[in-house]
């Protein structure tokens, strides 16, 4: 005998499968609900073109019905456009029920899925699904009500409705109480969630509550809402084969060429000529889609893709743009320097993608042997679970960050107490799970995401050379006190020599060292009018000094720097001692005040400038065989 | 006191004297703001050449130059500071250990709060020092006073009988035959020794493992034949290499080396004991048995008496290791290429190509009812001539 097939809603398959999409721990399952309401009011605002101004509070509020869990409760409130309240039950309560599926826009939310996950995991370990209280511009009064998922028919119930007076003129507040365990620092903790959402979202106001935390509020930094791209039409290089002859048959009899320039996006008369010319058949062109062979469609989109098409329109993806991150990166805490870089739209996966960048050390955070911290992002949302599959993590393993002057052992991450955002944004990426944790990467994405980390990286070791080429003076100065006197005093003994011959040598050693210290100077000096330039290059392009704590100085920071390398005799060094107490106040001496205070050096100025030292190298090996 | 120290060749250099001459020199050169050189001969494989009719690695002429900057002052410093103290050993007639003179460092620092900058923060910095100074006079360490550690070249003879000079000039004899199942272990200044065969020696077994050495020896091998049964254990001490040119030199036996068959074996082991090393180049010449030959185990042994091999695990990283490293000496190594030494090389070059290591107590696989059986074949090999 058969077994009867029985079928199920879409709510029935995620109310059984809520660990697909983020609800696979308590620990989880309260960043999820954070999470997918945070989206949805960062999305409604954007869409309607309002800053936001986002509420968050999570607080144990009693002990939870599983097993090791609180009752926890979520509440997030926006300043968005408001929900229409026959809206409601589908936005909370109804599975796939989304109003940006399958758009090809660069939201965060895409399918409708994550706002149901959450009532659902409410219903199911609270036995009630979210309170939502929503006033629309239009209305004079707030709508309430609670939402639950009825799960048999996939759809949203709404019970308690009421309405009632909120003092705003439009907004969205959505309370959950739900079965958790609260996590703040970490990868997937709150904290490095509300840091990540704050970082690549400039133009948003967050006051924030968490557990055992004070109230705080971030100020936003750009008063400019990004405006979402309009879905545009697809690019012939997005496609595969399959799609490409689905995507034909929807235009019907329309001859081939006019499908290609109405139906995808940077295709002309133009780029027909170029099809031509790269051995598309003329008579082809003049075919309707609807008569066309599937050999006919297989030879077309062969030529499509191997002619040079220019790159989909920038106006489908999103950016937060280097200005934005670089003032929003100084949110992150007391920062010493950065980089920031924003890649143009390119083709990754058959879809456009960007990718952003944004390096920063800060004085407060990690040590020099731990791994630096990684914040990745998927269309501005925050990715903090399975870090080790990830494109991203992949691309910064990949790139030599010795080369940069930072500390890596072979395929790892690099260390130190440096932050590493990057963001990818893209109207489709492609996630290794519904959970939408993990960018699934090909070897096209990696190096893309490789390239933008290499160019911050770059930038970032002007500042690093910077640095060590002041630490490596400093080394220099010490070798000199140090071995100098030890090294003539001990052939001095062995030789049994005078005392006047022992005077004269330590005065040649001084000479010798000194310019060696000069030349060291030079490369310090040098290793500034790079650092100098290329600050003057970011103010030119309007991005903000990348000298976290210098910006805060009268000077704007780099000023300084150029004002020392116009003048040629003052070296500004910048000390690193008292690094982590010592926010916003770099301690500035002179080098010449460095050398004089050791008054070790007394025969340097007597040099003729005009010698040249030979290269500091130590040990060097020569074949004297012909 | 300089004298009583055993010489362990006839030296015509006068170490402090040129000491002295060299620290004038750099000295002279700081009095003129000139910068001083240290050079010393350049002990690696890139400068190690191979004449067959020499029979072991001999330096090229490559030399490592240090210059005096701001870099380099450090490394300077730290070698006339242990030139020093080496000196004063050689005043005194003391001796030390590498260990020893990286504590006395210590000791002196300890004392001179000016020379803190010089500490060694661990023996490893002090070494390469010391042997810098070595390489740099051309001198051995055991002419700086400094010794290592004795370790391997435990002989067994019921014929040899050795002779040592001993520091105040008087001598001791030691016929191994009255030793009982004690071994002979040289010192590592094995000139000291003169050898005498009381009967006539056949021939010279040294073995990689010291236990199967003892096994030989225990079941009655030097009874049964007039020979030396020497253990290596691993890879040859100075001991051990200048003992085996002692017995190549003074006996004129011929000596076999019996071994596992694997990449590490035939390069840091056979290698060295035959041609010397890359680090020693300047040393070789006093520490190294050119006419040893290797017996074993050879890859037709395999074939032969179907011994067990392991397959190499490439995924172990020491194996791997070795296994690269065999391949680098087969391009690199002057000893490997040189024609004489192509049938060495052709073992290596089967060791690459079958993944393959064979231990030397498989042959004990062979017959496992007769305890003798590894000693029969050893000895059967010798006779035919089954050796390269």
């Amino acid at each position: 005998m058969t077994k009867k097939i029985t079928s199920s809603s879409t709510a029935e398959y995620f109310a059984k499968n809520l660990q697909q999409v983020g609800f696979s721990s308590p620990t989880k399952a309260v960043l999820t609900t954070l999470k997918e309401a945070f989206d949805n009011a960062l999305d409604a605002c954007e869409e309607h073109g309002i800053l936001p101004e986002v509420h968050v509070s999570i607080k144990k509020v009693g002990t939870g019905a599983s097993k090791s869990t609180d009752l926890v409760e979520i509440i997030v409130e926006d300043n968005g456009p408001g929900i229409d309240p026959d809206d409601l039950s589908k936005v909370f309560g109804e599975y796939l029920a989304s109003s940006k599926f399958g758009r090809g826009q660069c939201t965060r939310g895409q399918q409708g899925i994550g706002i149901s996950a959450a009532t659902t995991w409410a219903q199911l370990t609270n036995a009630m699904g979210a309170r939502v209280t929503t006033k629309t511009a239009r209305m004079r009064k707030a709508v309430t009500a609670v939402i639950d998922v009825d799960i048999k028919g996939n759809k949203g119930v709404l019970k308690q409705k009421d309405t009632v007076d909120w003092d705003i003129p439009h907004g969205t507040r959505v309370e959950f109480r739900i079965d958790g365990r609260v996590q703040l620092n970490g990868d997937g903790g709150l904290l490095t969630y509300v840091e990540g959402t704050t970082l690549v979202n400039p133009h948003l106001t967050l006051h924030y509550e968490l557990p055992d935390m004070e109230k705080k509020t971030v100020e936003r930094v750009s008063t400019v809402s990004p405006e979402i791209p309009s879905a545009t039409l697809p690019h012939p290089h997005t496609m595969k084969l399959g799609e490409f002859m689905t995507h034909a048959h929807l235009y019907g009899k329309v001859e081939f060429s006019k499908f290609l320039k109405t139906g995808f996006s940077r295709v002309t008369d133009l780029t027909i000529k170029e099809f031509v010319k790269n051995g598309m058949a003329k008579a082809l062109l003049g075919k309707p889609v609807m008569k066309m062979t599937e050999d006919e469609f297989k030879t077309a989109f062969a030529v499509i893709q191997k002619t040079e098409l220019q790159q989909p329109s920038t106006r489908s993806v999103l950016t937060v743009g280097e200005e934005a991150l670089s003032k929003s990166i100084l949110r992150l805490g007391a920062v010493d320097f950065f980089s920031v870089m924003t890649r143009k739209p390119r083709i990754a996966d058959f879809k456009p993608v960007v990718v952003e960048v944004a390096l920063a050390r800060f004085l407060d955070r990690g040590g020099g042997d731990e791994s630096i911290q990684l914040l990745r992002f998927a269309n501005r949302v925050p990715l903090q679970f399975d870090k080790s599959a990830c494109a991203i993590t992949k691309a910064v393993e990949s790139v030599n960050w010795r080369a940069y002057g930072l500390g890596q052992s072979k395929d790892s991450l690099p260390l130190g107490p440096y932050v590493f955002a990057v963001s990818v944004v893209s109207p489709f990426i492609k996630f290794k799970n519904a959970s939408k944790e993990t960018i699934d990467g090909s070897e096209e994405l990696i190096e893309e995401i490789r390239r933008a980390l290499m160019q911050a990286g770059q930038k970032l070791s002007r500042h690093i050379r910077k640095e060590s080429r002041e630490a490596d003076l400093e080394r220099k100065l010490q070798h000199i006190e140090q071995f100098g006197p030890i090294l003539v005093e001990g052939l001095v003994r062995i030789t049994g020599a005078p005392e006047s011959r022992k005077k004269r040598a330590e005065e040649g050693l001084k000479k010798l060292l000194g310019r060696d210290t000069r030349d060291a100077e030079a490369a310090l000096s040098d290793a500034q009018t790079k650092l100098a330039a290329l600050k003057e290059r970011n103010r030119k392009l309007g991005i903000g000094d990348e000298d976290g704590d210098g910006g805060t100085g009268e000077d704007g920071g780099g000023g300084e720097d150029m004002a020392a390398m116009d003048d040629g005799d003052i070296i500004k060094k910048t000390t690193k001692k008292g690094k982590k107490g010592d926010k916003g106040e770099p301690r500035t001496t002179t080098l010449k005040e460095a050398i004089s205070a050791r008054n070790a050096l007394p025969a340097v100025k007597a040099v003729a400038s005009g010698t040249t030292a030979k290269a500091a190298t130590t040990t060097t090996t020569t074949g004297k065989k012909a | 006191m300089t004298d009583k120290i055993i010489r362990i060749r006839n030296l015509t250099k006068d170490i402090p004297k040129e000491a002295k001459l060299l620290c004038d020199a750099v000295l002279k050169e700081l009095e003129n703001a000139n910068r001083p050189v240290l050079e010393a001969v350049k002990c690696s494989l890139d400068n190690s050449e191979y004449d067959p009719k020499v029979g072991f690695l001999t330096p090229g002429d490559k030399r490592v130059r240090t210059e005096l900057n701001v870099s380099s002052v450090q490394k300077m410093a730290r070698v006339i500071f242990l030139l020093e103290i080496l000196l004063q050993n050689l005043k005194s007639g003391m001796v030390n250990t590498k260990r020893e003179l990286y504590y006395i460092a210590k000791g002196q620092v300890k004392s001179t709060p000016k020379l803190k900058p010089l500490d060694f923060a661990d023996q490893d910095e002090s070494d390469s020092i010391v042997d810098f100074i070595g390489d740099m006079m051309e001198v051995y360490r055991e002419e700086l006073n400094c010794f290592a550690n004795d370790r391997g070249g435990q002989t067994y003879s019921q014929q040899l009988v050795v002779t040592e000079t001993l520091s105040d000039g008087s001598t001791a004899t030691i016929d191994l035959s009255t030793l009982g199942t004690s071994p002979f272990q040289p010192k590592n200044k094995p000139q000291a020794l003169k050898l005498k065969a009381r009967k006539k020696i056949d021939f010279c077994l040294v073995v990689e493992s010291e236990g199967t050495a003892g096994t030989l020896v225990a079941n009655g091998m030097t009874k049964r034949h007039n020979c030396i049964v020497m253990g290596a254990q691993g890879v040859p001490s100075n001991g051990v290499r200048g003992w085996c040119k002692l017995i190549q030199n003074q006996l004129k036996v011929p000596i076999y080396f019996f071994g596992d068959l694997d990449a590490y074996t035939m390069q840091n082991i056979f290698r060295t004991l035959k041609a010397g090393s890359a680090a020693s180049l300047i040393r070789n010449a006093d520490f190294s048995a050119p006419e040893v030959r290797f017996l074993g185990v050879l890859p037709e042994d395999v074939k032969k008496y179907d011994l067990h091999c392991y397959q190499v695990r490439e995924n172990d990283q020491a194996e791997a290791r070795s296994l690269k490293k065999a391949k680098d000496a087969l391009a690199n190594d002057p000893f490997f290429q040189d024609k004489k030494n192509r049938r060495l090389a052709a073992i290596l070059e089967w060791l690459v190509k079958n993944k393959l290591r064979c231990e030397q107590q498989a042959l004990f696989s062979v017959n496992p009812k007769d305890p003798l059986m590894c000693e029969k074949i050893i000895v059967d090999k010798i006779k035919a001539g089954s050796f390269v």
